[in-house]
């Protein structure tokens, strides 16, 4: 296992994409990832879910973490392993993400009655992506890192 | 889609070949939200992926550890694609190109059409050496302008 | 990973022998396409198609492949074309030099009555 490791950190192959905080660039971030997916191999609706993950991750940090200013950037990571797909989107935003938006699950029938019917793009990407973690970047800033497995 | 101020994407990758391929896509992407038709997305691509192809075999001799920049700015119509690479061979002071006669008869590599392609889809192309060391190309389209035939 | 992109598959029809590349002709193209090649020619095909689909990436490395190819027709007095290809990269074709060693066709049906006339 360990062996494994080391070797899929030798092979591993980063891709860096740096975006405006601008709604409709996350397109770009969409259009790259599904490139690099199909690429690799994962199946068709697969590369569905990355997409859809990632441009909820990246309209996350251009609405609420760089709260739309254009001057910032949002910085997507785009890590090729042996057998699977590391996306980092981090914004430049020093507030951190409160914990209970991170943990909440939306309910559609309660979503009827409440002015706020959004909320669901932290809850998809959870339900889409393998692994889903959320931390400050070492350089400041929420980052949200999700891993997609190439399945066998 | 009107823009207020210039807008940039940047992009970098390992010089690695295939991976030119994520970087078209994510500045055609680009292009295609700032206007552009699709002929002239087209054209957009393949002169970029031969950029690209260029900065990873001449520019960092495909060293995967050396990585291209992909510098995109749209600002007053103006599409502006700046490829970075490590300038380790110059390509820009080539002998003069081998044409199809040649190369179909066996006389000489059958590569080397990039700058070719380049020239003829993009508005614009020029190199630049950086004072870094590093080497620039950079490819220009016109918004308003229409896909040469 | 990142470099199998391209299927390639031959078939006869009417007299013709015919090349499917379905896919990216780039740098990694090379093996398949001239394989494809190798084995038509040692059946005798006279003619060849190369029937592009869905390529929507074909880069100077790939023309490189088909130029070789050029070479290797000319050698064998062979008849070489191209069909299915985008009006892009139709374009550049005719850019680089390629459409005055191939006739370059819309489609396969196309292709066929230009290389083969007579047939029906």
């Amino acid at each position: 296992m360990n062996n494994d490791v080391t070797r899929a950190e030798q092979s591993e192959k980063i891709i860096e994409l740096r975006l405006p905080s601008k709604l409709g660039y996350e397109r770009v971030a969409m259009d790259a990832a599904s490139t690099l997916a199909n690429k690799m191999g994962f199946h068709r609706d697969r590369v569905d879910a990355l997409k859809t993950a990632i441009a909820e991750a990246v309209t996350n940090a251009i609405e609420h973490g760089n709260q739309h200013n254009e001057t910032m950037k949002v910085v997507v990571l785009l890590t090729v392993r042996e057998g699977e797909l590391i996306i980092s989107v981090t914004d430049q935003s020093d507030q951190s993400i409160p914990p209970e938006v991170l943990a909440r699950i939306p309910k559609i029938d309660e979503k009827f009655t409440e002015d706020d019917k959004g909320g669901w793009g932290i809850w998809l990407i959870r339900e889409l992506m393998d692994e889903v973690e959320f931390k400050t970047a070492p350089t400041g800033g929420n980052q949200i890192r999700m891993v997609i497995h190439l399945e066998q | 889609m009107i823009m207020s101020h210039s807008t940039q994407i940047h992009i970098s990758f390992p010089s690695v070949l295939g991976y030119e391929k994520v970087a078209r896509d994510a500045v055609a992407s680009f292009a295609k939200f700032v206007g552009f038709d699709s002929h002239r997305l087209e054209d957009i691509k393949t002169a970029l992926g031969e950029a690209c192809i260029n900065a990873i075999e001449h520019g960092n001799l495909l060293n995967a550890d050396l990585r291209v920049h992909v510098l995109c700015t749209y600002e007053h119509n103006r599409f502006l694609v700046k490829v970075f690479d490590q300038g380790l061979k110059d390509y820009n002071k080539a002998t003069k190109p081998i044409s199809i006669e040649e190369k179909v008869a066996g006389l000489g590599t059958l590569r080397g059409m990039g700058l070719m392609i380049i020239t003829e889809l993009a508005d614009e192309s020029a190199f630049f050496d950086e004072s870094d060391g590093s080497s620039c190309l950079q490819l220009t389209w016109y918004c308003d302008l229409a896909s040469k035939t | 990973m990142l470099e199998d992109e391209l299927n390639v598959s031959t078939r006869q029809r009417d007299g013709v022998a015919i090349i499917d590349l379905i896919g990216d002709v780039t740098t990694f193209a090379e093996e398949k396409i001239n394989e494809a090649y190798r084995q038509v020619t040692s059946e005798g095909a006279r003619h060849v198609l190369l029937n592009f689909r869905q390529n929507d990436y074909i880069n100077s490395a790939g023309i490189a492949i088909l130029i070789g190819i050029v070479t290797e027709v000319n050698r064998h007095n062979q008849k070489l074309a191209f069909s299915g290809l985008s009006q892009h990269f139709q374009k550049i074709f005719r850019m680089v030099g390629l459409a005055q060693y191939a006739d370059i066709y819309q489609d396969e049906d196309e292709a066929l009555q230009g290389l083969m006339p007579t047939a029906t």
